[in-house]
């Protein structure tokens, strides 16, 4: 069977700005993949060419086996788009909108059972305006569905939501998938990106830095825990250089800038051995280096992200 | 209370589209009333057929010429086509000159030079006076040089009687085109606009529905509320206010879908430009506000100076407006209008070509 999606090398440039820039990568069906990376980084440009909103400058897009530039209209039929931003029909109510938006179909679902999956039967003679931000989101995934497709892409899902109304909705596309449907999305949130998606690519500047499952891309790194010092004084760089017993110092000093004692604190990454955490401390006590706090993470996205960027996720 | 005023005013004069618009508007309505000469009769047109063909009818059709007010046409036409015309609106005023004219043994014998004709309608009273005296006042002086004549039988008028219309009449109908107009132009300019500010157009695109549905159901819909707003119109026109439409309003509301779908395209061209829906709604005014003055809604574009009276035969509302006073006034059918129906069917063909063209969802 042909994966759901299959992307290669895709080139978009604007005059002389390239905004995606050779990125291949293929979503296998029934599998929720993201794409994760910073505002800017071409996710939605990539999103919108799929969705035949753009054309590529280089590059063939297939999705489902069919070609999106000579098939756009039959790629249309059978997949299922919630746009970064987009608004609906104002005068018309939540019903009447998917009822309208059904139509230009040659499958559709009934707008009511569409309503009662996203939790908004009650609100179907409501108009859009009289919905919270996380009701919104979730009809624009209820509009998504009313095709009945077998992929879904989904642009910054969560963007702007509070934290209950992000895992609500975390719910929901786990049970749109559970169903048996494709969910291709994109995200800046990391912990959206391990809770959700099966595979991930990792996207900055146009391009794909890397592609694996979450845990793949976590346990590819050298270091598993990061470490977070305190110190009552600046250390010298020698003196920091022994304590990272050959892991790399992530981020020192001014860098992290973050709190008031920002120059005193240091970022580190230990490899995965309780050895190499006591060996540290060992070090510090040895060195008679004043220790203020100490905090020890697991690595997560975000240094893996830090790590193939070398910059922290931007908004 | 002060930044806010101040930041105000900033974000006023950084949506320049707007602003402009803003300030177009008004200053072309005073160059627009500047442009009417509303002190004027305007112009008479009138058509000229010599049957004389000599030395002294020739004086007469130059001195004819000389009168600022007339404007002559010579056209290849007999005198009943002409009287025709003249009957149905579609000319002003017609002179026949007799054969006897220029001729002194013919004038001898039929005892007088042989009365010119003039022939009009009873539509504009006030225009009639004054070219009915300038005739009279020309063909008596040219024929006071020769033999003494009596003045009363050298011209006789043929007064054709015509409907009664009154002003209102006249600027029913054409208050229906503008109503249309202005209508179809903005709502429809605002309404994609705001659609696609809101990127509303955009979850459209990523659906199957074709462009040209999208195009048919606007349309579609904005023609028949512009045929809802031709009936209310015509309605307290008709029976709150005394107006008289003569002809069938069948073929009225025909010619408003035909005039409404044109400015329904273009109001889609000036959405393609617009940044933003007060910007389109700026622009749909400025669009709209020359086209009212210019096509004769209110006054007749006799009384505009320089070109400009042939300059509004080529607006999109004046052959509305022709068809729709040939049919509503002159109880016309509506086939013998088919010079105005076709130039608005080559209105609806450009326009819509040029909106497919620049339209744009994104």
């Amino acid at each position: 069977m042909e994966p759901a999606v299959q992307v290669e090398n895709l080139v978009k440039r604007f005059g002389s700005f390239t905004a995606v820039d050779g990125v291949s990568f293929g979503v296998e069906r029934g599998e929720v993949f993201g794409i994760l990376g910073p505002n800017g980084a071409g996710k939605t440009t990539t999103l919108e060419i799929i969705e035949s909103l753009q054309k590529p400058t280089e590059g063939r897009i297939s999705v489902l086996g069919l070609d999106v530039q000579s098939k756009a209209s039959e790629v249309k039929a059978r997949i299922g788009v919630q746009l970064q931003a987009s608004a609906y029909y104002g005068y018309l109510n939540l019903k009447e909108i998917l009822s309208l938006l059904g139509s230009f179909y040659p499958s559709k679902a009934s707008p009511e059972s569409l309503l009662d999956q996203v939790g908004l039967a009650d609100k179907a003679a409501s108009r859009i305006a009289e919905l919270s931000g996380g009701q919104q989101q979730r009809f624009a995934v209820a509009a998504s569905l009313v095709n009945n497709p077998e992929v879904v892409i989904l642009d910054e899902p969560t963007t702007g939501l509070d934290p209950q109304a992000r895992r609500n909705l975390w719910g929901l596309i786990r049970e749109v998938n559970q169903r048996g449907v494709t969910v291709l999305l994109t995200t800046h949130y990391m912990e959206e990106a391990e809770a959700l998606c099966g595979r991930l690519a990792i996207m900055d500047h146009g391009k794909i830095m890397a592609l694996d499952t979450p845990r793949n891309l976590i346990n590819g790194l050298e270091a598993s825990y990061t470490v977070k010092l305190t110190m009552e004084k600046p250390m010298t760089e020698s003196q920091l250089k022994s304590l990272n017993g050959g892991v790399e110092v992530v981020q020192s000093g001014e860098q992290t800038g973050e709190d008031a004692q920002a120059e005193n604190t240091y970022l580190l990454r230990l490899a995965n051995s309780p050895s190499a955490l006591k060996a540290m401390l060992d070090e510090i006590s040895k060195a008679g280096l004043g220790l203020e706090n100490l905090q020890v993470t697991p690595v997560t996205l975000e240094d893996v992200f830090l790590e193939l960027t070398g910059s922290e996720l931007r908004d | 209370m002060f930044p806010l005023i101040f930041a105000n005013i900033k974000m006023m004069a950084r949506n320049r589209q707007a602003i402009f618009w803003a300030l177009f508007f008004p200053l072309m309505l005073v160059v627009v009333f500047g442009l009417f000469d509303f002190n004027g009769v305007g112009v008479a047109d009138v058509a000229v057929i010599d049957q004389s063909g000599g030395p002294r009818a020739e004086v007469f059709r130059d001195r004819l010429e000389a009168i600022e007010f007339l404007e002559l046409e010579y056209e290849d036409i007999s005198p009943a086509e002409a009287r025709e015309k003249v009957a149905d609106g579609n000319l002003g005023y017609l002179i026949i000159v007799p054969e006897l004219f220029d001729d002194p043994a013919g004038q001898a014998q039929a005892r007088g030079p042989g009365p010119v004709s003039l022939i009009y309608n009873t539509r504009n009273p006030d225009r009639n006076q004054l070219v009915d005296g300038a005739v009279r006042n020309l063909v008596s002086d040219i024929h006071s040089e020769g033999a003494p004549v009596v003045p009363s039988l050298l011209v006789t008028a043929d007064v054709i009687q015509v409907p009664e219309v009154d002003y209102f009449d006249n600027v029913l109908l054409g208050l229906l085109g503008l109503g249309i107009m202005t209508n179809s132009i903005i709502s429809i300019a605002v309404r994609i606009s705001t659609f696609r500010n809101q990127s509303i157009l955009k979850r459209l695109l990523v659906t199957p529905l074709s462009i040209w549905k999208f195009f048919a159901a606007e349309i579609t819909a904005h023609v028949l509320l512009a045929m809802v707003q031709a009936g209310i119109i015509l309605a307290v026109g008709v029976f709150v206010f005394g107006g008289k439409v003569h002809g069938n309003i069948l073929w009225v509301l025909a010619i408003t879908a035909l005039g409404a779908i044109v400015f329904l395209n273009i109001g889609f061209i000036l959405s393609a430009w617009a940044k933003s829906p007060a910007a389109a709604s700026g622009m749909g005014n400025a669009v709209a506000f020359p086209i009212m003055f210019l096509a004769g809604t209110f006054f007749s574009t006799a009384a505009l100076p320089w070109i400009l009276p042939q300059l509004s035969l080529a607006l999109p509302l004046t052959p509305m407006l022709g068809a729709l006073r040939d049919v509503a006034i002159d109880s016309e059918p509506i086939w013998d209008t088919w010079p105005y129906l076709a130039a608005l069917g080559g209105w609806v063909v450009a326009t819509g070509l040029a909106a497919i063209k620049v339209f744009k969802f994104g």
